[in-house]
């Protein structure tokens, strides 16, 4: 470690808050030249709105960021790049339609530009220059949809490398989740550049795969609620010590309402055999009891998400089958999910979940309007008891039911979109992330709601942010890896199985 | 909060740009005041607020219908070839074939995916060409007999015009659609949010078909209004009605991303519309003049309705 070297990047007590969320609290970091620190932390940590706020999409509400010691102020993303901060996220930025030279100097094409019009070959002949840099043997007149995955990222980083010759000072690379689409063999190049350019950048890696974070980082910062919890250096660190770290809190069995957890019932609502969907998951089986909690855990990429997205009538399934209260179902849309008695609360809550410019009581009736109509018209004064007996039985904290959703604390939109489920009657609920973005608070209160609507026999289907959540919400668990069941495993109160248990079974 | 302040205002902006207009061309000409006039006002607005109210339901998805101008003078046409053999029944044909092409229309932006002002573009030409083909470029007079058949459209009764009649009962059958069914709701939710209504279990694409079906046969409607007003049926008869028609339900407050409005506003919109069309008329300004200032009008009243901080991209 070099103490002495002036920091390129540091942030001394940086906050942020979001309506009804602290999302950073008191973050003080540093970032050395030449080194690459890790970010950990598990969803929901703050990894993704510290990065927001170095990239300069957020602006922080308290702290100081120092850019080779001198305190900076970002106020946007270009203004990032200015300052030398560039990105490489998971989402790529590059535009497929255009040639992998313009999408390198996009936006800054007036350092070609003579009279007006660019000058093609200066433009390409640089962009040339840039790849050279990550060592990709592409031409920079190639159109981006026609390279690979792997590619597009070595050129999202020769991207980031052009503020090099733009920005003054030291550059700062931020590479958010950059290999979670990867296979090994590229992963270990990008690794491999990425040490080869410590001498012109220094890197900060956030990535959820632990393993990849220790093989390249220098130290690592872990995360946790929005703070920065530890500090190591990655030598010597293992994987358990920075999954335990992580999860930090003491596993209290009575925040999931674990004493509220009952024996789930022996009717089978749904069932999964052999389920399979090209080049999404495969050979999937389940069932799903009246009154369990089944959770679904796994990595971005082991396929839950689809095996959800398939229960909920997004993705239809191309081989086995699902069966739902003893039918065999083939879903091409959520609405015959929902003819099925399948409420999915998704979770993209504010645009998938709620029509968030309509109020609490329509978005409450909106998946059983029917019910609410008498002669072809809708019945005002039963929507409206419907919806207050709602926003009274969840505890909704809202004006009144004609308030549109979009001034609700996330907590209470959850609720919104659970009574929307409640009141069309749901038999199974499909709970896809459903604390995502929520306080601790808002938190215990979704899970206390869960808890009773099984109580009442409704079966749950849930994938969740944390391994905590999971174990501690579900009464059976599954793992699943790479689009395959990996594990299965019971969990019932006093019984649960350890993350440790089934992390080995997911990466 | 201002913010609520803001949006109070928006809401009630069109009523009181209604009541100064009044105001405004009844102080230069007193004569606009009186009841005759104001009659004779509410029936010229008739066939622009049923061809308006019809679209306001395409326009409530999110979507545009660019084919009811082309539609309501096909429908004239329609009408002033068929009446003869078919008497009242060719009023139904006329609209029947406008809930055709709208069901089309629809059906290409829903199944094929294509945009829907470019799917009611397309529509909209074919509708056009067909009219001036079947009509053989002529606008077509209605004979004697056939006047007999067009009683229910025009003239007073009880004192009243009839067309104000006729627009009332479709104010309220469209308001009790739009307001009271189902499906008036399950349109707003998919101008407020298509993903959670598609997510929420709505059959999104049929609810969208239905829209373009209204408004076919709304503009249909209006064509048949105007054949009946006008006593003939021509291909270009409604040319010039798309602007302010679009025009009336954006002026009214119905957000054109869709999501927000109502056929009440849509009311207020189209009789904004007529005013100052009316008081431009007497003020003499040139009846084609006046398109220049409904486009500026539009673009001015969608720059007021939108509320640009929740609409991150427009294209």
């Amino acid at each position: 470690m070099n103490g002495a070297a002036l920091p390129v990047l540091a942030l001394r007590h940086v906050g942020k808050r979001f309506p009804g969320v602290q999302a950073l609290r008191d973050v003080t970091m540093e970032l050395r030249p030449g080194e690459v620190v890790g970010l950990v932390g598990e969803n929901g940590a703050g990894k993704s709105t510290l990065m927001r706020i170095l990239a300069g999409v957020y602006q922080p509400d308290d702290g100081e960021i120092l850019l080779s010691g001198r305190p900076i102020r970002l106020a946007g993303a270009a203004d990032a790049m200015r300052h030398g901060i560039g990105m490489v996220f998971q989402e790529q930025s590059l535009l497929l339609n255009l040639s992998v030279g313009e999408n390198i100097y996009l936006g800054n094409e007036a350092a070609f530009t003579r009279y007006g019009r660019i000058e093609w070959h200066a433009l390409y002949a640089a962009a040339a220059r840039q790849l050279a840099k990550v060592e990709v043997g592409v031409d920079a007149r190639t159109r981006t949809a026609d390279l690979d995955f792997a590619t597009r990222q070595m050129v999202e980083l020769a991207k980031a490398l052009t503020l090099e010759e733009a920005a003054s000072g030291h550059l700062v690379i931020l590479l958010d989740e950059p290999t979670s689409v990867l296979e090994q063999t590229e992963i270990n190049i990008l690794f491999a550049r990425v040490r080869a350019l410590k001498s012109r950048a220094a890197f900060i890696f956030v990535s959820h795969r632990l393993d990849e974070v220790l093989a390249l980082s220098d130290r690592v910062y872990v995360m946790k609620d929005g703070a920065v919890v530890a500090e190591l250096p990655a030598a010597g660190a293992d994987v358990r010590h920075l999954h335990s770290l992580m999860v930090g809190r003491d596993l209290r069995a009575e925040y999931y309402r674990e004493s509220l957890q009952r024996p789930p019932r022996t009717d089978v609502v749904l069932a999964a055999e052999s389920l399979g969907r090209a080049g999404a998951y495969r050979d999937v089986s389940f069932a799903l009891h009246a009154g369990e909690v089944l959770g679904i855990a796994g990595v971005i990429g082991s396929g839950r998400e689809e095996v959800t997205r398939t229960i909920a009538g997004f993705l239809p399934h191309d081989a086995g089958r699902l069966t739902v209260f003893g039918q065999e179902r083939r879903f091409s849309s959520p609405a015959e999910a929902v003819d099925c008695g399948i409420g999915y609360l998704p979770r993209e809550r504010r645009t998938e979940g709620l029509v968030l410019f309509l109020s609490v009581a329509a978005n409450i009736t909106l998946a059983s309007l029917g019910r609410l109509r008498r002669h072809f018209l809708l019945d005002p004064a039963a929507e409206a008891r419907v919806a207050r007996d709602w926003v009274a039985r969840l505890g909704v904290r809202t004006p009144g039911i004609d308030a549109i959703c979009l001034n609700l604390s996330g907590g209470n939109q959850q609720k919104v979109v659970l009574a929307k489920w409640l009141n069309a009657r749901a038999k199974i609920l499909i709970l896809d992330h459903p604390t995502r973005g929520l306080d601790v608070g808002a938190k215990e209160e979704v899970y206390e709601l869960i808890r009773s609507v099984t109580g009442e026999g409704i079966a749950v289907l849930l994938t969740s942010d944390t391994m905590e959540e999971t174990i501690g919400l579900s009464h059976r668990i599954i793992v699943m890896r790479d689009g395959v069941v990996t594990h299965r495993a019971d969990a019932p109160p006093g019984g649960k199985p350890t993350q440790l248990d089934l992390i080995e079974h997911m990466v | 909060m201002p913010a609520q302040r803001i949006e109070r205002l928006r809401r009630f902006l069109p009523v009181a740009t209604l009541a100064v207009l009044v105001l405004i061309v009844g102080a230069l000409q007193p004569e606009f005041l009186n009841p005759d006039t104001l009659l004779d006002l509410a029936s010229d607005t008739a066939v622009l607020f049923v061809l308006a109210s019809g679209v306001s339901f395409v326009i409530l998805t999110g979507g545009i219908d660019l084919s009811i101008q082309a539609m309501a003078s096909l429908a004239s046409v329609i009408v002033a070839l068929t009446v003869d053999r078919l008497g009242y029944a060719s009023f139904v044909a006329a609209v029947a074939a406008g809930a055709l092409s709208g069901w089309l229309g629809g059906l290409a932006h829903v199944r094929l995916k294509i945009p829907s002002f470019v799917a009611t573009l397309a529509v909209g030409g074919v509708l056009a060409g067909t009219a001036l083909v079947v009509s053989h470029q002529h606008s077509i007079t209605l004979g004697a007999t056939q006047r007999a058949y067009i009683g229910w459209i025009t003239g007073p009764w009880l004192g009243i015009p009839r067309e104000v009649i006729i627009g009332a009962l479709l104010l309220f059958f469209a308001d009790t659609v739009q307001r009271r069914t189902p499906f008036g709701r399950y349109i707003a939710a998919i101008g407020a949010g298509e993903a959670a209504a598609y997510a929420s279990g709505v059959k999104v694409g049929r609810q969208k078909v239905v829209a373009f079906v209204i408004s076919g046969a709304f503009a249909a409607f209006a064509g048949v209004m105007l054949a009946g007003r006008l006593a003939s049926g021509s291909p270009t008869l409604a040319n010039e009605q798309l602007l302010p028609a679009i025009a009336a339900v954006v002026v009214g407050g119905t957000a054109i991303t869709g999501g927000v409005g109502s056929i009440w506003r849509t009311l207020v919109g189209a009789l904004i519309i007529s005013v100052v069309r009316t008081g431009m008329t007497f003020i003499g300004v040139d009846i084609f003049a006046q398109e220049i200032l409904f486009g500026a009008v539009l673009v001015f009243a969608v720059a007021v309705t939108i509320d640009r901080s929740k609409i991150p991209v427009v294209k």
